[in-house]
């Protein structure tokens, strides 16, 4: 619904001020609906809400390093099963509360995305990518076999799971601050380097700019929103196993999210996730049609709006991840 | 977070002042080499820009300028020899460093950001290697830079979206955005037209007045004539000549560097082609084309004859590559109309094309180097009818090359630069063409060896293979052809028979650019 209303309005006023209130105006709304939502809606909608914000700001996080640094990551699922396994061991062995624990899980994924940092960032592109896959499959694989933290069959949380109220606002608050990182940091130097990097790597270099710190920021920050709300999700469900922690359906769900929404735009990724976690639910008796349905509307997406629905609504440049595969023969 | 950065940028720039020799030029090489596998780009070159100078380097194509340039920015790793900057040497430091040492460099082809705005274009240069500022500050000065430049009033607009005589000033601003003791700048004036060239000369005078010091790179000898207080001359990575501009635009190596010495007199005999009155076999209407937003191709019209050996002539940058490109649809056309034996073959895919008989010999050789000679030739082979004319081919392409022959199972990667050439022809042929695009088959290679090269192509066009050859190499291009083009910024400016442009003084001034009453 918001995206339209701020289009609607953009389009009447013609000047720069004019666009930003409303745009204003349909984040206050906006705001006001998602902070009001458990007060006059079913469960069932709050935990349907609950999912869309928990997506919102993973694809935020990928957002980061995919739409504005080109950084194609598809190493999610590590960062949120370590964050996930973080918060579960932290709350199981010093009884700290969840929100200092997935502190904690923020943390321990930066540190994970530090070390590999080495090895990862003299991939570029496609190599970048299949490198960030492999690593995390990798990742999953030893989980499984290995008998620490439980092994394969995982463990249980000792803590009560939050209520549906209390995780939605949590996860409100999660995005919220995922959101503000993200906006913040393109305001400072870095969001200008790392819009640059994707831009064109090695001129950046020649102006100055270390292009590994600079991935390297956008990476561990990445990864500190992907670790959170990994440990959120431990917390909800009250129990992890690495088949579910570190499953490559997260990494998927996330890349699908941030493009549907729009890469490189800060609305695009609650967009997407609104729009793809609602379409589940609406096809939830359809599981076959749903997955169907779902790649058919990436592809459509790809070829025909490749800005994504919030990108190609407000008019915004094509991201450059994109350009690759919406660029036509000749 | 912020504060801390700056503080410690500008910490680590002082130590890095202090680190210097006021005395020492502000950039010196010595033995400065760089080989790329078996090529020497740049070879043991020892060259000195003072402080307050403005030197240019000119040679031609192939020569190792940009390489030069590469090295000189850290963008490439000297194979040996040191480079020092002020006195403090910095061999093999990453761009990054070089940058913030306040060298900024501009590229031959504009690599914009492109996707962000020309002002952010600046904004990166000068948050990361300029003197710390605040975020308002350096927008303030970038801002200032823009207007210099011209580009005031665009710069909200995205990089991606300028034209090109935008673009190549848009690299200019960017390398003054990082505060640049020393610019290096790579071919500024390549592409443009008149009236532009006169701007950007302009605009370089003026910079002189800020920068310490410029070294410049260029084809277009106005810019070395109009700015430079002292000129180079490289060769195969060699300095060939040094002085001033006028003397060293007067030298008669220079000449000959550029020209080519004309060592082919055998071969300066008409040959059989030419069956006039035939009907063309390739005729080309008006044909434009463009890189983005560079107009790489106005209007170049002109029609080969069966038998015919067509001579595509000009500097670099003056379309003739992108003509071939065309012609064997690797680029699509947007005007003008491409005709092969009667067929309209603009817009037709590259691989229908070879199978009308139309084969593009590529700049730059192109072997697969992982497959031995032999693989590479039958890669060439693949619209032959049978087993026995695809061997039959072959047959008759290492009877021309015989070292091809000899090397059959050696991998592509073993050959010499001249053996790779041969082999590029070769697997041209295999495809039994009508006609061949040959595109710059002498560059970087040995005066005897393109010799040799030439010696097969005259027995090709005696065969009756019809040739259009792409030359730099002005005398090579002459020696051979029925009919020369000379191409100049995307349009034929002179046509005319070997003998008639031999003489013409515009030829030399196309290339050498001393038109200017000098000789």
């Amino acid at each position: 619904m918001s995206p339209a209303l701020t289009l609607a309005r953009g389009r009447g006023l013609a000047s720069r001020g004019g666009r930003r209130a409303a745009a204003g105006a349909a984040f206050l709304v906006l705001g006001l609906v998602l902070a009001t939502l458990p007060t006059f809606a079913s469960d069932y909608t709050v935990l349907v809400g609950y999912r869309v914000l928990e997506y919102a700001a993973l694809a935020q996080a990928w957002n980061l390093l995919a739409g504005y640094g080109g950084l194609v990551s598809l190493g999610s699922a590590a960062f949120i099963g370590i964050g996930s396994y973080a918060t579960a061991e932290i709350t199981i062995h010093s009884g700290v509360p969840l929100v200092p624990a997935m502190l904690g899980s923020g943390a321990a994924a930066a540190a994970f995305a530090v070390i590999v940092s080495v090895p990862l960032f003299r991939l570029r592109g496609l190599y970048f990518a299949i490198g960030t896959l492999t690593l995390a499959e990798a990742l999953r694989i030893w989980m499984v076999n290995w008998n620490g933290f439980g092994g394969a069959s995982g463990q249980f949380l000792t803590d009560t799971a939050p209520g549906n109220h209390e995780i939605y606002y949590l996860s409100l608050v999660v995005l919220a601050l995922a959101t503000a990182l993200v906006a913040g940091v393109l305001r400072t130097r870095l969001g200008v380097g790392l819009r640059a990097v994707r831009d064109n790597e090695d001129v950046a270099q020649e102006m100055g700019l270390s292009t590994f710190r600079t991935k390297l920021w956008a990476f561990a920050l990445a990864a500190s929103v992907m670790g959170a709300v990994g440990g959120m999700q431990a917390a909800r469900l009250s129990a992890i196993e690495p088949y579910g922690a570190f499953n490559l359906q997260w990494t998927i769900d996330i890349v699908n999210i941030a493009i549907v929404g729009g890469l490189g735009t800060i609305a695009g990724p609650l967009a997407g996730a609104a729009f793809v976690i609602i379409l589940g639910e609406l096809l939830a008796d359809y599981p076959e049609l749903h997955v169907a349905i779902t790649g058919a509307i990436l592809i459509a997406v790809i070829r025909f709006a490749p800005r994504g629905l919030w990108g190609t609504l407000a008019g915004a440049g094509l991201p450059a991840p994109l350009r690759l595969l919406a660029r036509r023969r000749g | 977070m912020s504060g801390s950065l700056v503080a410690r940028t500008a910490a680590s720039r002082r130590r890095e002042r202090e680190a210097e020799d006021p005395g020492a030029p502000l950039l010196e090489t010595t033995g400065l080499t760089k080989r790329f596998g078996g090529v020497t780009a740049v070879d043991s070159l020892d060259l000195t820009v003072g402080r307050r100078e403005a030197l240019g380097v000119i040679g031609p194509n192939g020569a190792g300028k940009s390489t030069l340039i590469g090295l000189l920015n850290g963008a490439h790793r000297p194979t040996s020899g040191t480079i020092r900057i002020a006195g403090r040497d910095v061999t093999g430091a990453p761009p990054h460093a070089i940058a913030r040492l306040g060298i900024g460099r501009t590229h031959q082809v504009p690599q914009p950001f492109a996707q962000m705005t020309v002002l952010e274009n600046l904004m990166l240069g000068r948050l990361y290697a300029g003197e710390p500022a605040s975020f308002s500050d350096a927008d303030r000065d970038c801002r200032a830079i823009l207007e210099r430049t011209g580009l005031g009033a665009q710069a909200e607009t995205p990089a991606g979206r300028l034209p090109l005589l935008s673009l190549k000033r848009l690299e200019l601003a960017r390398a003054l955005a990082l505060g640049p003791r020393l610019l290096l700048l790579d071919e500024i004036g390549a592409g443009l037209i008149e009236a532009e060239l006169a701007e950007l000369i302009a605009l370089v005078q003026e910079l002189k007045r800020d920068v310490e010091s410029i070294l410049i790179v260029e084809h277009v000898l106005d810019v070395i004539q109009e700015c430079c207080d002292r000129v180079v001359v490289l060769d195969w990575g060699k300095k060939l000549v040094e002085g001033s501009p006028s003397q060293v635009l007067a030298d008669p190596q220079v000449a000959a560097v550029y020209l080519g010495t004309g060592s082919a007199s055998a071969e300066r005999r008409r040959l059989a082609g030419a069956r006039a009155g035939e009907g063309a076999l390739l005729s080309v209407e008006g044909i434009g084309a463009s890189y983005d937003t560079f107009r790489a191709l106005r209007d170049v019209t002109f029609a080969v004859e069966p038998g015919e050996v067509v001579a595509l002539l000009g500097a670099n940058g003056a379309g003739k590559t992108t003509t071939a490109r065309v012609l064997s649809g690797m680029l699509r056309a947007d005007a003008g109309s491409v005709t092969f034996k009667g067929t309209r073959i603009d817009g037709r895919s590259p691989h229908e094309i070879v199978r009308l008989g139309l084969v593009h010999c590529m700049e730059g050789r192109r072997i697969f180097a992982d497959l031995t000679v032999e693989e590479n030739l039958l890669l060439g082979g693949r619209n032959a009818a049978s087993k026995a004319e695809r061997a039959t081919r072959l047959g008759r392409v290492y009877e021309l090359f015989d070292v091809l022959a000899m090397k059959r199972n050696d991998s592509g990667a073993t050959l010499s630069g001249g053996q790779q050439q041969m082999l590029a022809i070769g697997r041209a042929l295999m495809a039994d063409p009508e006609l061949v695009i040959f595109d710059e088959i002498s560059l970087g290679l040995a005066p005897v060896v393109v010799d040799q090269l030439y010696g097969a192509l005259a027995e090709l066009n005696e065969r009756g293979v019809t040739m259009v050859i792409i030359e730099q190499n002005v005398e090579r291009g002459l020696a051979l052809a029925n009919h020369v083009h000379v191409l100049e910024r995307g349009a034929v400016a002179l046509s005319g028979t070997p003998d008639e442009l031999r003489g013409d003084p515009r030829v030399r001034a196309l290339y050498v650019g001393e038109a200017r009453g000098e000789a």
